[in-house]
């Protein structure tokens, strides 16, 4: 019973996920020399609920950026979210939630940079 | 570990509804499935199935409510404000959850007929268990591929859990009723036909969830399902207890066979609570490996 219930509370302990995969643009960890727009893909239609862009690194309160998106909460396979400004340098952090397909609440996030020296990424 | 989520108060209280949801939704749908097998048992046996199946389609009902503003709470990020909010519960009502609902809920009130005389006290509780399984189909991870194979295992797996659990207050209250005996003796026969499908067809989601055995190991999903199947083992050994010893030992009119077999029964009730806290566990917090 004990070691059940441990069990149980280790299966259940934190760590982030997506229910449908989800790609990010710009990618987790990224350093990029502009970012005009954030894009989640997903491989199920996701409604996201809501969407937070902060500026500021790993462990800091951060400022939040004011985007838009054009699909607002409506159930997509691609979010636009478009920062209101363009993005000065500075490490920023993404965090969202929403509902999956299936109904299953859902979270995410991810951290980008931007540094104008950057490399540009190639497309692939 | 992966295919973990984020585990908050909201998370836990999720897995805490849905786990009374499912006993139930178990509890009625089982009540209407002894009740139309076993209509020989004595009026008090049958008295109780009948409470035991009417009480449990309420609270049904009222743990349905409940999860539509826990889960509309969830997906906001307002916490407990978000579980009345129109346009988050609408959200909810637009997902599988809601046609969910609509399944559950007319089942769950076709259960409440158990009430009613005659035929259509019979039949109308038999169509409201179908219609509870059915509503189990149409929400979470078997919505995925093979669609029709995950839904009819599911359904199959859910009716032959309901009668096990649906059954199991009525035969303790019957171990000490007359004919008591041949009702456990009865039941156990059938039983065995069922368990077996219920084993096979949990099996068979497993496999079709999980996409490998050696996915089960090092997701938070398998370790969760094994957990689970680790009870599930107890709870077969106790049936088998009762089936070969305890029940025989009642026919034979042993004295104390009575209280032992009513002890046995007990402690399936505290096993399946908690195949159903672990089987709310991983279909809330975690992800079948076949969708990472």
């Amino acid at each position: 019973m004990i070691r059940l219930a441990a069990l149980l509370a280790l299966a259940l302990a934190g760590g982030a996920h997506a229910h449908s995969k989800s790609v990010t643009t710009p990618a987790d960890g990224a350093i990029v020399a502009e970012a005009p727009e954030i894009a989640l893909d997903f491989d199920m239609p996701m409604r996201v609920i809501a969407f937070t862009l902060l500026r500021g690194g790993e462990g800091e309160e951060g400022v939040e950026v004011e985007t838009e998106s054009e699909s607002g909460m409506a159930s997509v396979t691609r979010y636009l979210a478009v920062p209101a400004e363009a993005l000065e340098p500075g490490p920023y952090r993404v965090e969202w939630r929403g509902m999956s397909a299936d109904g299953h609440p859902m979270q995410g996030g991810f951290a980008f940079a931007v540094d104008p020296e950057a490399e540009p990424e190639a497309d692939d | 570990m992966e295919g973990l989520a984020p585990l908050d108060a909201l998370t836990v209280l999720a897995v805490a509804a849905k786990a009374a949801g499912y006993a139930a939704a178990l509890l009625a749908a089982g009540g209407a499935i002894f009740l139309a097998l076993f209509r020989e048992a004595d009026a008090l046996v049958l008295r109780l199935a009948r409470r035991v199946a009417v009480a449990a389609a309420l609270a049904g009902l009222a743990v349905l409510a409940l999860r539509f503003g826990i889960r509309a709470a969830r997906i906001s990020g307002l916490g407990l404000d978000g579980a009345t909010d129109p346009v988050m519960l609408g959200f909810v009502w637009q997902s599988p959850l809601g046609a969910a609902a609509v399944w559950r809920a007319s089942g769950e009130i076709a259960i409440l007929a158990v009430l009613l005389p005659g035929l259509v006290g019979r039949i109308v509780p038999l169509l409201g268990a179908l219609a509870v399984a059915v509503s189990y189909a149409q929400v979470g991870h078997t919505l995925g591929e093979p669609r029709w194979a995950l839904a009819t295992l599911l359904v199959l797996h859910l009716l032959a859990a309901s009668y096990w659990v649906g059954a199991l207050a009525p035969l303790r209250r019957a171990a000490l009723a007359p004919g008591g005996a041949a009702l456990l003796h009865r039941f156990g026969i059938l039983a065995a036909g069922l368990v077996a499908l219920l084993v096979v067809a949990g099996t068979g989601l497993a496999w079709l969830l999980s996409g490998s055995p050696l996915a089960l190991v090092g997701t938070a999903y398998g370790w969760g399902l094994l957990a689970k199947v680790a009870v599930v083992a107890g709870l077969l050994g106790l049936a088998a207890l009762n089936k070969l010893r305890l029940v025989p030992a009642l026919q034979q009119g042993r004295p104390s066979a009575a209280r032992a077999l009513r002890r046995s029964i007990a402690w399936e009730g505290a096993a399946v609570t908690l195949i159903l806290v672990a089987t709310a566990a991983i279909t809330t917090a975690t992800v079948p490996p076949a969708n990472l």
